[in-house]
């Protein structure tokens, strides 16, 4: 699938931007040129051979902040696509499987989350346990689940109900052969499809909470927490939004164009996540 | 005074470049009932969207000419079409229950056509409408009236389309495999309606189909249609009875060789060897 | 006439008997989060310098020493009647408090979600009657555009482009409408601007592939040979049928909606919903973040709940799942 995804434009500049981002947090605070806590008496500066992007108001070189800012966003957009999906996929293909007191238990649980604000929900738990975007994203990664269930659900019922999989049932296969050898082949395209989708939400989020300065301690940079100073000064820097504005939006346009382009790449089977009508037949089952 | 000429009909197929339809002619006049018979592929259905005026995007009508009520409908205007359409020809088609919106009630798809074709207020639409789902038998059609298509079985959900179709009395209906998904009960109660429509109005009827006993029940001439050739036409006495084309006689063997007749017979005499 | 009430009152009771669990569950989990947090009155109250004996007084005083379930349900029947308790921060009415901040994140929730139904709704259908064409593409990239720009981004660019740099728009703060309707309209504009985008791409790509894929259906042929004028397809038919996943989109939207509010405000300095949630957030009044998560809740289930009925009865088959 990879190969075919490569074979589009689209999801190789996709590839491409997020391979970009994901080395710029491997190494970015080993290339910075600068040290990002260091103040100078610079502040406030317009970009230079020295400073490419600038300084902000403690006189901080801007570029060296956003690369090493880029760690933080990059772990915790990943961590909320991976929680969710944990946490999201298993019950999903097995609320078919289960009975039908699970499947009524995890398609209650699944429209209690999806109803509930995750931005405020985070804001809150994170503010009030007191601790750090770590956890924020996995209550973020809580709560994006429902995404995860219903389209694993969607594609296993889709797969379960077919002609060839109950002859293999009746013929003797067990879940665990069945899930193995027919579900998962087709859960997998809709299930990255959600992933890319997702993670693009977590970028969003964790530069959503750094901007409210929410998890994380000052002077720790973040990209949300460099747009936050940026707009306490934008009559003295107005164009400099603009960095940290392109990163975040580069990175989320990658992930959804990146879903697209699975998408596109598998047909149908990633309808599952648009479809919202598949949803609600989800829900009504 | 023909309702509709069809002469030398070609169409084209836009994407592949083919021509599709390769010349395809017949008359209608008032009471005639006109017969398609082919399998998949035999350009059947792609004759009646050209008559119709809803050819799918990429297909055009390439040669040959379609009068509809003394009128090319090649110089036809999209609103010339929409006027044309319900009061001077109608169509059913396979399948009934997805051919209805399955948002609103049955009644009201009926009442509409007769709302807006024939210019009825709200209340008069509405007993119209009970009274064509009466004359199309249904039973009890104050209560139909009333119900969602997916509370329907096919055979009532055809008559509805049928009531549909006739509610803005048209001189021309198009059958184009109407009675293939239904039971055989059903589809023989159909084909009555059909008979009978034509009888009392005049109503002049093109039907299409690959069932050879249906074109036998209702027609008056056939057209046998082979990759969008005409291969053999005539009146259905003589096409059934006395075929003078290969493939046209294959037709009408292979329908006899599986049809039911012929299978009760063949048991009749294993029973006798026996 | 009285089969569309019924049907109504159905869809109400079965969307209630949802919802119902939901609110429950949610907050119950809300309630248990001070427990969780293990902060209490005393840590704002007292700071640094509380002695042992001072914090029990102040968490006694609070009713904060009885069993967990004596806590809740006690909580819980406040809740129902409307009270949502004190802050620990000031000691105000929390009811009043949120009610204040409501109005303000309301107006701007209210003004993007109108834009974001009409925009979505006139580019949807646009693209959808013109698909294929340029229009089309256009407007399907713009939207996807769009659906990439996180609201405190756009809400930025906003107040960068036209309050700062223009001048158009006042930058911050709200005006209550007493103060004139102009003024007040042109305090929630761009906030509410930056919020809706997420809902005009959402609900014009939602609506684009609902009445494309209507408009393939055979009852669209059906109502066309029958001699219905296009226009009226459209609108009886396809529209109809068409509309369900823009309206699903809509109600999976709203929480999104609020959770944007909470930045947004931020950025335009607007003493809102979100604002508070954030500030008691970070002063700990765990009362106030309780509040504020409740009544969040509450008003995603009522408009999902309002969306609901609604699609029952426009377009039943939607609604049926079908």
């Amino acid at each position: 699938m990879v190969r075919r995804v490569l074979g589009l434009t689209s999801g190789r500049i996709a590839i491409g931007i997020l391979v970009t981002v994901g080395l710029l947090a491997a190494v970015g605070p080993l290339i910075a040129p600068h040290d990002p806590l260091a103040g100078t008496t610079d502040i406030l500066a317009s970009p230079s051979s020295r400073h490419p992007l600038g300084t902000d108001y403690l006189g901080r070189d801007v570029l060296s902040r956003l690369l090493d800012g880029s760690r933080v966003s990059v772990l915790g957009a990943v961590q909320v696509a991976l929680i969710a999906l944990v946490v999201g996929v298993v019950p999903g293909i097995l609320s078919v499987y289960l009975g039908r007191a699970f499947e009524w238990a995890t398609l209650r649980l699944a429209d209690t989350l999806i109803a509930l604000p995750f931005l405020v929900f985070a804001v809150a738990v994170t503010a009030l346990l007191g601790n750090g975007i770590p956890q924020a994203m996995f209550v973020v990664g809580v709560m994006v689940s429902p995404l995860f269930y219903r389209v694993a659900r969607a594609a296993t019922l889709s797969v379960a109900r077919s002609p060839y999989v109950e002859a293999a049932v009746v013929a003797g296969a067990s879940v665990g052969w069945v899930v193995r050898r027919h579900v998962w082949v087709k859960v997998l395209p809709p299930i990255a499809v959600a992933l890319a989708n997702t993670t693009g939400v977590g970028f969003v989020v964790v530069a959503s909470l750094t901007f409210l300065g929410i998890g994380v301690r000052p002077p720790a940079p973040t990209w949300g927490g460099v747009l936050a100073a940026d707009l306490g000064y934008l009559s003295f820097r107005p164009w400099a939004p603009l960095a940290p504005t392109v990163l975040i939006m580069a990175t989320v346009w990658a992930c959804n164009l990146l879903a697209d382009a699975i998408r596109d790449v598998t047909g149908e089977a990633g309808r599952a996540l648009l479809d919202a009508r598949r949803v609600r037949a989800g829900r009504e089952a | 005074m023909a309702l509709l000429t069809v002469r030398d009909v070609r169409i084209r197929d836009g994407v592949t470049e083919r021509e599709i339809v390769h010349g395809v002619s017949f008359t209608l006049t008032p009471g005639k009932v006109v017969g398609i018979v082919g399998e998949s592929g035999s350009g059947k259905t792609l004759t009646c969207r050209a008559v119709l005026g809803i050819l799918p995007e990429h297909f055009t009508v390439s040669g040959g000419e379609i009068t509809l009520d003394g009128r090319d409908v090649t110089t036809l205007t999209g609103r010339e079409w929409t006027a044309l359409r319900g009061t001077t020809i109608g169509a059913v088609f396979q399948d009934p229950a997805s051919y209805l919106n399955p948002s609103l009630t049955v009644g009201s798809q009926v009442a509409e056509v007769v709302r807006v074709k024939k210019g009825y207020g709200r209340r008069a639409a509405r007993e119209r409408a009970v009274e064509l789902l009466g004359a199309v038998r249904l039973r009890d059609p104050g209560r139909v009236y009333r119900q969602y298509p997916h509370e329907l079985s096919g055979g009532m959900l055809q008559r509805v389309l049928i009531a549909a179709a006739v509610a803005a009395e048209p001189r021309i209906l198009v059958a184009d495999e109407a009675t293939t998904a239904l039971d055989v009960t059903v589809q023989a109660e159909i084909l009555d309606l059909l008979a009978d429509l034509r009888e009392r109005t005049g109503l002049a009827l093109v039907v299409v189909s690959h069932d050879l006993a249906v074109v036998a029940r209702l027609c008056d001439e056939v057209l046998v249609l082979r990759d969008g050739e005409t291969v053999e036409q005539g009146p259905v006495e003589r096409i059934l009875y006395a075929p003078e084309h290969e493939y046209t006689r294959l037709l009408i063997a292979e329908h006899e060789q599986y049809g039911l007749d012929r299978y009760l017979a063949g048991t009749r005499e294993l029973d006798h060897a026996a | 006439m009285t089969g569309h009430l019924r049907r109504a009152a159905g869809v109400l009771v079965r969307s209630v008997a949802i919802f119902v669990p939901v609110f429950l569950v949610a907050s119950f989990v809300t309630f248990a989060l001070r427990s969780l947090s293990g902060l209490s009155p005393a840590n704002l109250q007292l700071g640094e310098s509380a002695t042992p004996e001072a914090v029990a007084r102040i968490e006694h005083q609070w009713g904060l020493d009885r069993p967990f379930l004596t806590q809740y349900l006690d909580w819980f029947g406040d809740l129902l009647a409307g009270d949502l308790g004190q802050s620990w921060y000031n000691g105000a009415e929390i009811s009043r408090l949120l009610a204040e901040g409501a109005v303000i994140s309301l107006s701007v929730a209210g003004l993007a979600l109108l834009i974001g139904v009409v925009f979505g709704f006139g580019f949807g259908v646009l693209a959808a009657l013109r698909r294929t064409t340029w229009v089309d593409r256009a407007i399907t990239g713009g939207m996807t555009v769009i659906s990439v720009m996180p609201s405190f981004v756009v809400g930025i660019a906003l107040v960068a482009v036209f309050a700062v740099g223009l001048g158009w728009f006042p930058s911050a703060g709200y005006a209550p409408t007493e103060r004139g309707f102009g003024v007040w309209l042109a305090h929630i504009t761009l906030p509410a601007l930056a919020l809706s985008f997420d809902t005009v791409s959402d609900v014009a790509r939602q609506l684009r592939a609902g009445l494309v894929a209507a408009y393939r259906e055979n009852y669209v042929t059906g109502a066309i040979v029958r001699g219905l004028s296009p226009r009226r397809v459209f609108f009886r038919h396809v529209l109809r049928n068409g509309i369900g996943p823009a309206l699903a989109v809509l109600g999976l939207k709203f929480p999104n909606l609020l959770g944007g509010a909470v930045v947004t405000e931020a950025i335009f300095g607007m003493p809102g919903f979100g604002q508070f949630a954030a500030g008691s957030a970070q002063r700990g009044d765990v009362p106030a973040v309780q509040g504020v998560l409740v009544v969040s809740i509450v008003l995603v289930v009522v408009f999902n709940l309002v969306v609901n009925v609604v699609l029952a009865r426009v377009a039943p088959a939607s609604a049926r799942g079908v």
